[in-house]
């Protein structure tokens, strides 16, 4: 009896372990065979890896668990319920689309980086490029698409004003992003580099989420939460600061104390200026990062800064006669925003910023006082469908409170409160790794003109070979005047403009080669016949810009050597403000050149680099000419250098000139108000307040990890 | 029914047999691969195999571990950047459905640093910073939840002798941790019985060789 259990036992044993072949092959949609694909029976150690022709074969001793999983990097799982018999099957796996793979929409944007995304540019960049004097527009600048302004150090973008780029921190926008400096004095922007991990400069073309710029988005993302500890102090020519970083488990907090005096610099470097008192500023920045559930991240970002500067300006008709101008600034900036994933495919993202700007500006008796609130508040839905599709969806409200006091003799007040409302949404789509879409639009409205309107965005890549893909854009977007206009004229029609964008680029390890061509067209442009009198106000102005632009980035040809090089061509003329007619405006050049090189130099421990910018002739007005914007400025040259010197693993010494070889730069012309006696405008070239710009500083890291200094920084 | 019942025992006693040697046996035959495959192909398959171990197991780090280990060495079969991320992002898949069963799990904490710093190595000047960072973190973290680990005073070591190579700084805080992991290694000689990870004795060996006794 027992003899007959237990060989009865081991026989059903036998039938339920029944032995099958399974077989087949993987391949991919096109049909190319794949190699290492893992095939087995879900939930068991049964199964075998294709060989190079995608075959693969194994046998199956259970009967349970008859699905067959086929699973390989880059593709999507697959799950095959089998019959317990043996069989031989085909299987063809889809690939999955994701960073690695797929086409990048590259019309109008480039992106810096550090992740393992096709970028342009690294953060490490915009801090080691000479002359850009760690500043984020300053590094910018050497990209093509970007006009030298030298005079303000913005970014000016494809024919477009300064005013026309706006900077958004974590989605966030940003009023008032550069620090004041005197008349005709390059600022900087208020946002040091080291604070984002990401930056993605759009040159046109940009997506359905930004607003109320018309050329150009420049989208920065801060750090998330760090992994260090580490005190930074910085001792300058210019001043000093002390940042400290901090993190916890989930939580981590930086802050940077900065102080900046030029007075001992410009008493070293002789300056064009008369200085009473050289520009000063007190200035923290803080970030604080929380990790809230399994993928909740809030950010918050604060940004103060107080600054002034006093000098004596020379009267244009007469040098002896000097009067003082004084510039002061209170600057106060919160950002917060916070995403979540609230499953595989929703995510929230949702944010506010708030700005505080007291602006006072004097010449002589004359001042402007100048108080600005602004606000913005966002919320951001992102579904991710598939690897194939994703949409976002998103509403926000941008405000700002205008109060500004104009005194010359009598006080002349005004104020505005101006609100944006926007909802927009964008629908990313992949028909293959090789072709990508992206389809938005923009429905906004302004409470001054109390306008609905709706902006299309549209962009499109298409890969045509293993490094190479081009793409497109075209997009409206539009813009409220400028405050001068909008505070006299609250009604005036938002300014518009439309961009055509075609690109091409082809990227290897190490080398990027990049090709745009664009058509930017404006409308409703204001022009007046005089700014003070809004009765002269219309908004049928117009203009267009045109253009290419060309960049080359190349780390691998020489050994330890980086280069970049952009030229930007550009083409453009606007009928607005008092133009009697379509001119070329005064802040563009027609050729923009810049080489850029880094060099690390092992034998003396340093990183050097050598910045060569050009730009061609400005027009100016000249007063004395026969015709409106009749004068040419000599063009731009600039050579600078800079120099990293790691003296050990705490200590970095950094040393920089810029227009290391004295070009004498002339951005433009002043004119009297009035002809003299003999009918003609005194006048008075704009020239930087020196011809050359020298920086020293040392930085020392204090860490518990030793092995971290501020040479990633630098 | 009492016949029925002595079936049943049978099978599943057969079946806790097959189970319970399967994985031993499984592991036994594939970890001696993970270290002397020469090519992606061979890595690709015990890699492949070691997933499917983890996946039916559903509660052993080990195979994990190992797929982690795998990848990270794949990694290095490869020139380009491109290529290195993708397999040292599989690494880093591997690590955490490890440390998902086992969280305070001292290996997995080093190898998760291990692999941070060889994204490090892909592009040392952009990367620097926020790697080095992380990778120290890690095998700080991996010392506090097990002292006596030492492949992670290992590869702090050779972390810390990659920073002070890219510094210019000295070798004697590389050398204290490349020394404090030969002693640990002489303190486990004895064999292991389970499969938690061995390796890393020689290549301490020739660190030290290298950058404590080479200069001097």
């Amino acid at each position: 009896m027992k003899a007959i259990t237990v060989s009865m036992s081991l026989l059903l044993s036998a039938m339920i372990f029944g032995q099958y072949e399974i077989s087949g092959m993987v391949t991919d949609e096109s049909g190319e065979p794949l190699l290492g694909v893992n095939v087995y029976l879900k939930g068991t150690y049964t199964g075998a890896t294709t060989d190079v022709d995608g075959n693969f074969s194994f046998t199956v001793n259970e009967e349970d668990h008859l699905i067959l999983v086929a699973s390989f990097i880059g593709y999507h799982v697959q799950e095959i319920p089998l019959e317990p018999k043996s069989q031989k099957l085909d299987i063809q796996l889809r690939v999955e689309i994701n960073q690695l793979n797929a086409v990048v929409i590259t019309a109008g944007s480039f992106n810096v980086s550090d992740g393992s995304k096709k970028e342009v540019l690294k953060p490490l960049d915009i801090v080691t490029t000479a002359g850009a004097t760690a500043d984020i527009p300053g590094a910018l600048n050497t990209l093509p698409g970007t006009q030298q302004v030298g005079e303000t150090g913005r970014l000016f973008v494809r024919g477009g004003e300064d005013r026309e780029t706006k900077t958004f921190i974590d989605g966030m926008l940003v009023h008032n992003e550069y620090s004041p400096s005197a008349p005709n004095t390059p600022g900087r922007s208020r946002f040091s580099p080291f604070m984002f991990k990401g930056t993605s400069f759009s040159t046109g073309g940009y997506s359905a989420e930004y607003g109320q710029a018309l050329s150009s988005a420049l989208i920065l993302e801060s750090k998330d939460v760090g992994g260090s500890d580490r005190i930074d102090l910085s001792l300058m020519t210019v001043g000093a600061d002390i940042a400290m970083e901090r993190s916890f488990d989930s939580s981590s907090f930086a802050g940077k104390i900065q102080y900046s005096n030029l007075t001992p610099y410009f008493a070293l470097v002789s300056q064009n200026l008369d200085w009473d008192k050289a520009p000063q500023e007190y200035s923290g920045n803080f970030t604080y990062r929380l990790k809230t559930g399994k993928t909740g991240l809030l950010k918050l970002y604060t940004n103060l800064s107080t600054s002034d500067l006093e000098l004596y300006e020379a009267e244009i008709t007469d040098p002896e006669i000097n009067l003082p101008v004084k510039v002061t600034n209170d600057y106060a900036y919160v950002n917060a925003s916070y995403r979540t994933f609230l499953n595989d495919k929703w995510t929230i993202r949702t944010g506010a910023s708030f700005t505080k700007s007291s602006d006072f500006a004097s010449l002589d008796e004359a001042s402007r006082e100048q108080d600005l609130v602004g606000y913005h508040t966002k919320v951001v839905a992102d579904y991710l469908q598939s690897d194939r599709m994703s949409l976002i969806l998103g509403e926000e409200v941008i405000g700002r409170n205008l109060h500004q006091e104009l005194i010359d003799g009598e006080p002349f007040k005004q104020h505005l409160h101006e609100r944006i409302s926007a909802t927009f949404s964008e629908a990313e789509l992949y028909i293959s790794t090789d072709l990508a879409f992206k389809i938005g639009g923009r429905l906004e409205h302004s409470n001054l003109s109390n306008r609905l309107s709706l902006d299309p965005r549209i962009s499109a890549a298409y890969k045509i070979g293993e490094n190479s893909q081009i793409s497109f854009a075209y997009g409206r977007f539009r813009q409220l005047s400028s405050d001068q206009i909008i505070l006299f004229d609250q009604d005036a029609r938002q300014e518009k403009a439309i961009h055509y964008i075609s690109n091409y680029q082809w990227i290897k390890e190490g080398q990027t080669f990049r090709i745009e061509g664009y058509e930017k067209r404006y409308n409703h442009l204001t022009r007046y016949e005089n700014i003070f009198d809004p009765t002269t106000y219309l908004s049928d102005g117009s203009g267009h810009a045109r253009g290419v632009d060309l960049f080359w980035r190349d780390s691998k040809t020489f050994h330890d050597l980086d280069y970049w090089i952009s030229y930007s061509y550009l083409q453009t003329e606007r009928n607005y403000r008092d133009f009697p007619g379509s001119f070329t405006p005064s802040f563009a050049s027609t050729h923009n050149f810049s080489i850029v090189t880094k060099k690390f130099i092992d034998k003396i421990k340093s990183q050097v680099g050598l910045t060569y910018s050009f730009a061609s002739a400005r027009p100016y007005n000249d007063l004395n000419g026969e015709r409106f914007m009749s004068g040419r400025t000599p063009s731009y040259h600039d050579l600078s250098f800079n120099i990293s010197y790691l003296y050990n693993n705490q200590v970095i010494i950094h040393a920089m000139v810029n227009n290391a070889l004295g070009a004498n730069n002339i951005f433009g012309y002043e004119y009297a108000d009035e002809p003299g006696s003999d009918g003609i405008y005194a006048s008075r070239p704009i020239t930087p307040a020196a011809k050359r710009f020298i920086f020293l500083g040392i930085f020392i890291t204090l860490s518990k990890n030793k092995g971290i200094s501020q040479l990633p920084n630098l | 029914m009492k016949r029925n019942l002595s079936i049943f025992l049978g099978i599943l006693f057969a079946i806790v047999t097959l189970s319970n040697g399967q994985f031993e046996k499984a592991m036994g035959g594939n970890i001696p691969v993970v270290f002397s495959s020469s090519t992606p192909e061979e890595l690709q398959a015990v890699i492949n195999q070691l997933s499917r171990i983890g996946e039916a197991e559903g509660d052993r780090w080990e195979p994990y571990y190992y797929s982690a280990y795998g990848y990270i060495r794949m990694s290095g079969m490869f020139e380009r950047g491109e290529d290195k991320d993708k397999y040292l992002n599989l690494a880093k898949a591997e690590v955490e459905k490890g440390q998902a069963i086992d969280p305070s799990n001292s290996e997995l904490e080093a190898l998760k640093g291990y692999h941070i710093m060889m994204q490090l190595t892909v592009d040392p000047q952009s990367r620097g910073m926020m790697y080095s960072g992380r990778a120290f973190e890690s095998f700080h973290k991996a010392i506090k939840m097990d002292p006596d680990n030492p492949r992670a005073h290992y590869l702090l070591g050779r972390m810390e002798y990659g920073t002070a190579q890219f510094m210019g700084g000295a070798n004697e805080q590389a050398c204290g941790s490349l020394l404090k992991a030969r002693k640990l290694f002489m303190k486990n000689e004895e064999p292991d019985r389970s499969f938690s990870p061995t390796w890393g004795k020689e290549s301490t060996e020739a660190a030290i060789k290298e950058i404590c006794e080479g200069g001097e």
